[in-house]
Order: C-alpha cells, then sequence, then structure tokens
C-alpha cells in the first residue's frame, strides 16, 4: 500500500466534512448564499436543498475514497489530488446548483438599510496598536541568527517531504539565512495595510471589527511561523512540529468563526443577491465599499466594480511576488 | 449621549434612493431631531454605509440645501443651518401638496384604512412633527 494513502483519504475526509459545514458558516441572513426569509431554512424547500446538498457532498466523498484507492499504484501526482480535491471541486457545484433551487424558491426579501447620521470621523480602535509588537519576533530572530552565525552549517535544508526527510538544501548566504525573516517583515506590513485599507474601505458595525481582530491573530501568527522556520538551522526542533501551530491555528480560526456567526446581535453587511456571482465574487459599481462582507464563511471580499478594490488587488499580488523573490531558492 | 438619529431606505421600493434619503432628513429636520449646527455625515461616508452611489447622497444633500436647510461649503462636511422663516406656499405650489395629498388618502382608502383612522394619522403627523 502507498505510504501516501492514508493522509490522502484524511485529506478528501476533512475536505468533505469542511463542505458538508459551508451552509452552517455563513452569516443567517445568507443561505447558499442567497438573502432569506428567517424562516426559510427549517422550511420544507430550505430542509430539501441541504438533504440534496449533503447527498452530493457524501457522493464526492465516496468517489475521491473510490479513486484513491483505484489509483494507488498509479504513477504520477496529479490524479491523486484531484482525487483528493474531488469533494471540493463536486461540493461547490452541488452548492451552486443549489444556490439557484434557492433563488427561484425563496420569497423575496427587502433590502432595507438603517444608517446613523453620524459625522464622526472613521476612528481606528485603539488595541490596534497591538499589531507592532509582532515585528519584535523577527527582529529578535534576525540578532539571535546574527549572534550564532558561526554555528549555522556551510549548507542547510530549506524544504522537508511529506516523510519530515530533508529534500532541498541552500548554502549558507546573508540571503538564505535572513530571507524566511525578510519575507515575515514584509508579510507582516501586507497584512497591516490589508487591515487598514479594510478598515477605511468598509462600512462600520461591529462586523468590522471582528474582522481586524481576525486580522490581527493573523499578524501573530506570520510573526511566530517565520521567526520559528528562520532560526531552523541552528535550532534543535523538528520542522515537522511547525505543522502543529499551522494546524491549531486554522482550527481555531473556523472555531472562532463560527462562535461569531451564531451570534444573533453581529450585524451583517446588506449587499444586493443580484450583484453576487458564483456565491462569492461581488460586483457593484454603484457600492463605494472596496471590502464587504462575504456570504460564505466569515471575512471581506473585494468590490471587483471599485477601480480602487482592483488597484489594491494588483499592489497586493505585486507585494507577494516581491515578497516570494526574497525567499532562497 | 443621546442615541444618534437614524435614516432608513428600501432599495426595493419604487421610490428612488435619492428622494427617501430626501424625504426621511426632511422629517428629521422639521421635527428639530436635527437642530441648527448639527453636522451631517459626509457624502462619502453616507453613501458608503447606505451601500448607493456618492451621486445620489450628493444629489439628496444638493435638494436640501436647495431648501435652505443644509449649509455644503466645499471641503467640510454638510450642516444643518438655521431656515428663514418661509412665506406662505403659493397657489400653485399648494395644488401640487392638495394632490399627492389625495393620492396618498385615496391609496390609504384603496387598501382599506378607515376615514377616521386617515384623519387621526393625520393630526397625529401634523403634532409629532412639531409644526
Amino acid at each position: 500500500m502507498n505510504n501516501d494513502l492514508p493522509i490522502s483519504l484524511l485529506i478528501a475526509c476533512f475536505v468533505g466534512a469542511v463542505m458538508l459545514l459551508l451552509p452552517h458558516i455563513s452569516p443567517r441572513r445568507y443561505f447558499f448564499a442567497i438573502t432569506v426569509p428567517s424562516a426559510f431554512r427549517s422550511s420544507n424547500g430550505g430542509r430539501a436543498s441541504l438533504r440534496r446538498y449533503y447527498a452530493a457532498v457524501v457522493c464526492s466523498v465516496v468517489i475521491a475514497v473510490v479513486l484513491l484507492v483505484r489509483i494507488d499504484q498509479w504513477s504520477g501526482a496529479l490524479l491523486p489530488v484531484v482525487a483528493m480535491l474531488a469533494p471540493a471541486m463536486l461540493g461547490m457545484l452541488a452548492f451552486l446548483v443549489e444556490r439557484n433551487q434557492v433563488a427561484k424558491a425563496s420569497p423575496p426579501v427587502g433590502d432595507v438599510r438603517v444608517v446613523e447620521l453620524s459625522s464622526d470621523d472613521d476612528h481606528l480602535p485603539r488595541w490596534i496598536a497591538l499589531v507592532l509588537p509582532p515585528f519584535v519576533c523577527p527582529v529578535a530572530a534576525a540578532a539571535w541568527l546574527r549572534e550564532r552565525w558561526n554555528e549555522i552549517p556551510a549548507r542547510f535544508p530549506i524544504h522537508w517531504n511529506g516523510h519530515n526527510v530533508a529534500d532541498r538544501w541552500t548554502d549558507k548566504t546573508p540571503r538564505a539565512v535572513y530571507g524566511p525573516l525578510l519575507f515575515g517583515g514584509g508579510m507582516i506590513l501586507v497584512l497591516i495595510l490589508l487591515t487598514l485599507a479594510m478598515f477605511y474601505g468598509s462600512r462600520r458595525g461591529r462586523q468590522r471589527n471582528a474582522i481586524v481582530k481576525m486580522m490581527v491573530a493573523a499578524i501573530y501568527f506570520v510573526a511566530l511561523l517565520f521567526s520559528a522556520i528562520s532560526i531552523l538551522p541552528v535550532a534543535p526542533f523538528s520542522p515537522s512540529l511547525l505543522l502543529v501551530p499551522g494546524l491549531l491555528f486554522p482550527a481555531l480560526l473556523i472555531v472562532w468563526v463560527i462562535r461569531v456567526l451564531r451570534d444573533p446581535s453581529m450585524p451583517v453587511d446588506q449587499t444586493p443577491d443580484n450583484c453576487w456571482y458564483l456565491g462569492s465574487i461581488y460586483v457593484n459599481a454603484n457600492d463605494p465599499a472596496i471590502f464587504v462582507q462575504k456570504r460564505i464563511g466569515f471575512g471581506y471580499t473585494i468590490n471587483m466594480g471599485n477601480r480602487l478594490a482592483w488597484l489594491l488587488m494588483g499592489g497586493f499580488v505585486a507585494a507577494i511576488v516581491a515578497l516570494v523573490l526574497t525567499l532562497p531558492r | 449621549m443621546p442615541p444618534l438619529a437614524k435614516i432608513r431606505i428600501d432599495l426595493t421600493s419604487q421610490v428612488p434612493a435619492y428622494r427617501q434619503i430626501v424625504d426621511a432628513l426632511r422629517v428629521l429636520l422639521v421635527d428639530g431631531t436635527l437642530p441648527p449646527g448639527t453636522g451631517l455625515p459626509s457624502v462619502r461616508r453616507l453613501a458608503m454605509e447606505l451601500g448607493i452611489h456618492f451621486n445620489t447622497v450628493g444629489e439628496a444633500y444638493r435638494t436640501l440645501a436647495e431648501e435652505g436647510w443644509l449649509d455644503l461649503r466645499h471641503g467640510r462636511s454638510a450642516k444643518v443651518i438655521a431656515r428663514d422663516a418661509q412665506s406662505a406656499a403659493s397657489p400653485e405650489r399648494l395644488q401640487e401638496f392638495r394632490t399627492q395629498l389625495r393620492n396618498l388618502v385615496a391609496q390609504m382608502r384603496a387598501a382599506g384604512v378607515a376615514r377616521s383612522r386617515i384623519a387621526a394619522e393625520l393630526r397625529s403627523l401634523l403634532e409629532g412633527l412639531n409644526l
């Protein structure tokens, strides 16, 4: 039996489980990314949609398992990856089919907006200063590496395979040693700028502060992760240990997102149904918001109908490409 | 701190959004909820919060400025100003209001609202607007 089969099966089942949760990790105002009256979820039409969707996701997991077991002996890496992701692809297809059904079956919901007439300027919350301490991590790691420069081997590993065996090495150069720290520091900066853009480019409300808190947590995670990666050449710990925070952080994030979405007092950013494509792409040239709340999951997405959003996205992609170039090869 | 005044618009309504903003703000101006000196949100901020185009809010603010309710100096946010005493409406304007009221009352009667209820609603609105 292929050694990778158990982990491939586990990933396929995990993806399937996430897809099963998808209709439930959205703001309660939306069902399959369509605005519905609060009673629609428990109506016959709503329950039938959920049943059909669950059946489709379970079928996609079965298909993935059968494919993975059957292609166990096959050569090539692409097919197992496609099989592992089958629950995501087929599940998304089923989600979109049900989205159309819900749009037809749900009675129309009015689009009433209520706004406070406040002339106050937008002020960032005071706790936003918490984005600054994470910079200490890469700086401290850089200082530590500089002090132990002589202890760093002439060649050290920079990549490990699934069995925790190093499969790529690099020479000891300043770029190779400090590259992950530069990347981490750059990522922190990009995340801070993204947080500011999100704050000033979206509607006011508690949901906005919740997203900013999530971004601050992500900044701490990035700072700690890249600082830990950078000290690997001289630190006596197994790189596989990094998987623990790498899995723990997203897991905690999912738990937190579900808690936030279950909070009935959490406001929802209102957007018209007809400006959403495939349930996750928002295009509305009349809406001045650059960032709007997503309908699937919890977070913000950009308004593709806003030219500023395209500029921001271009800048973000350019920054990421520039940062990737700093990494050792 | 007293609660902030709110406006409500329905984007699925047949009434244009700009008209709804003008009407909602005028009610708050007439009943004194927004006294002279009160600052209103900038056009950008209100458009962002309502999720509608800047021009829609700009047009609503300009209409209210033309009616003498708002001061819209460039580079400053809109401010409520003390309105000069208005001379009595012209006969043509009065006729326009009468037509609007007649249409509204006809709609209410068609929807089954009793005459006495309509009269009570109109009285309560007049008293509520503090005129």
